[in-house]
């Protein structure tokens, strides 16, 4: 069964230019997926339509096998649950713990429950010494890890990140990135980012492309990245550590392009071992 | 730079008695005691009920200066009563009497009267918003309000909305700082210039801020909801809260004092 089940999904916000035309997805159950395209892609729009803040013009929605729509919508969010872009805005509560409690109160969690509950996701995502803090005092990373931590307590299936780590500075996006692998690898978790960051695409199994609304090409990260030239039209590079990984190959130092960081050194320390 | 501004109200975190006080006995305690103030009780009455504001600021830790400072906005306003009292007022034994210009003790004595509610006032709301978290107070307003759910009050939407409204004051005022820095940083003077620089440059800076607060309004409303939550429906919280003995015996001797007003007033 599929995690997400997108066809035919057409949507316009002034009902004349359409921003998505005819796209059509499936994510499979467990799979570590990221859609990148240029700006006005309709790659948010993607995010808010699936997690029913908007409801589409054409095409159907199917979460977890059930199609979404207008009853189903708030029995769905019990197994979706989302990261928006900006920090500030999405944080509720008045203090840590205030704003992790802020999803339980709403899924009607036990007030007994709570505090254990509070303290178990603030720890997985490092934020323990910080549940009387206020959201002033944390900086943009600190924030997002309590969004994630918010919906960690409600242990949803799939989990969205729409450009998350966008507003962040480059420590508090190495963070938030090593949280995604953590929760892909911690459980059957679907994890579905949109993002700009392509080493972040890179870490990812899945990827889908979009251009002006449409999906232009699917894969995984090697198999986009093959596809520079067109990546380039859209304003879109490949990661660096392929690059240096190309440069590499053309010198017949390795044998084999790879797209990670931690890969490029993987095969540089073998290399050595064998000299 | 803005934050001293707003000294007044302002939640003072220190640990005594009246901090750990339930914010709902608090808010009973203030309500009753503005009563008491508003009942021609004489100078007894004003004096217990000065007795009682001595004793509960002694117990908060709160420095008198910290009091006294709520109190500076009110020095206009003193002035503003005595000068209309004096010259309206002309019952009593004249005090001052040159040519037309006469005062008379009455407007005295009732520009004192006004003055001594006003004081009681400000400081009761004071010691309460000082000693008791934002929160923890809209949380007491909520249950309070609860009663009145049954005739279609939604106490559970004012306290959220309170609550929400009290999370982004820091917020709004970091974002003020910063527009106000970006135009500074672009020409526009806040400090000097006429009416119509003034007004010019005030406006430079309300609009973006309202842009970006509508802006903010949208996502936050899109982040509660995709988070679940949904004004119509139960949820359960993860603050309650529970009254002691010291809360009961807080409230107790509010209703006496209020007893012994009415009874001086009635009598």
């Amino acid at each position: 069964m599929d995690a997400i089940k997108v066809s035919g999904l057409s949507f316009s916000y002034d009902g004349k230019k359409d921003v998505l035309s005819d796209v059509a997805f499936s994510i499979p159950k467990g799979c570590y997926t990221t859609i990148i395209g240029h700006n006005g892609s309709g790659k948010s729009t993607i995010a808010k339509l699936l997690i029913g803040l908007m409801s589409p013009k054409q095409g159907s929605i199917e979460i977890l096998g059930q199609s979404l729509n207008e009853e189903s919508v708030y029995k769905l969010r019990d197994h979706v649950g989302i990261v928006f872009q900006n920090p500030d805005n999405q944080f509720i509560g008045s203090t840590v713990a205030d704003d992790i409690a802020f999803g339980l109160e709403n899924h009607c969690v036990p007030q007994e429950q709570m505090q254990d509950i509070i303290e178990d996701v603030a720890g997985r995502v490092g934020m323990l010494d910080f549940l009387n803090s206020e959201p002033t005092k944390l900086s943009g990373g600190q924030k997002q890890r309590v969004a994630i931590a918010g919906i960690l307590a409600i242990e949803p299936e799939i989990i969205i990140f729409d450009e998350s780590t966008s507003m962040l500075d480059p420590q508090g996006k190495a963070s938030i990135n090593e949280q995604i692998q953590k929760l892909h690898s911690e459980k059957d978790r679907t994890i579905l980012s949109i993002t700009h960051d392509m080493e972040e695409v890179a870490q990812s199994e899945y990827v889908i492309v979009l251009k002006d609304g449409h999906v232009v090409l699917t894969g995984t990260p090697m198999e986009i990245f093959a596809h520079e030239k067109e990546l380039a039209s859209m304003m879109l590079d490949i990661p660096f550590a392929l690059k240096v990984s190309k440069e590499l190959t053309k010198e017949k130092i390795t044998n084999q392009e790879v797209c990670t960081l931690e890969e490029v050194v993987n095969q540089l320390c073998q290399l050595k071992s064998t000299i | 730079m803005v934050m001293n501004n707003i000294a007044l109200g302002r939640y003072m975190p220190l640990d005594s008695v009246i901090h750990h006080l339930d914010p709902r006995a608090k808010i009973m305690v203030l309500l009753f005691l503005m009563i008491a103030v508003f009942i021609p009780a004489g100078a007894v009455g004003y004096v217990v009920i000065a007795a009682f504001i001595v004793v509960a600021l002694f117990l908060s830790k709160l420095q008198i200066s910290y009091a006294l400072r709520a109190m500076k906005p009110m020095i206009w306003m003193m002035i503003f009563l005595l000068v209309i009292n004096t010259l309206v007022i002309k019952t009593g034994t004249p005090w001052i009497q040159w040519g037309w210009f006469s005062v008379y003790s009455d407007a005295i004595y009732q520009t004192l009267y006004i003055v001594v509610r006003l004081m009681f006032m400000i400081i009761l709301t004071t010691i309460l918003t000082a000693t008791t978290k934002p929160l923890d107070l809209t949380l007491g307003i909520e249950k309070l309000l609860k009663p009145f759910e049954k005739i279609g009050l939604p106490a559970h939407i004012i306290a959220m909305m309170i609550s929400i409204a009290l999370r982004f004051i820091p917020t709004l005022i970091e974002e003020t700082q910063r527009i106000m820095n970006a135009q500074a940083s672009r020409g526009v003077d806040f400090e000097n210039g006429g009416l119509k620089e003034k007004i010019f440059s005030i406006l430079s800076l309300i609009v973006p801020l309202f842009v970006s607060s509508f802006d903010r309004a949208e996502q936050l409303a899109n982040a509660m909801e995709a988070r679940g939550y949904d004004p119509n429906r139960q949820r359960t919280r993860y603050k309650v809260l529970k009254m002691k003995t010291k809360d009961i015996f807080g409230m107790a001797m509010s209703v006496v004092i209020l007893g012994v007003c009415l009874g001086i007033w009635i009598l």
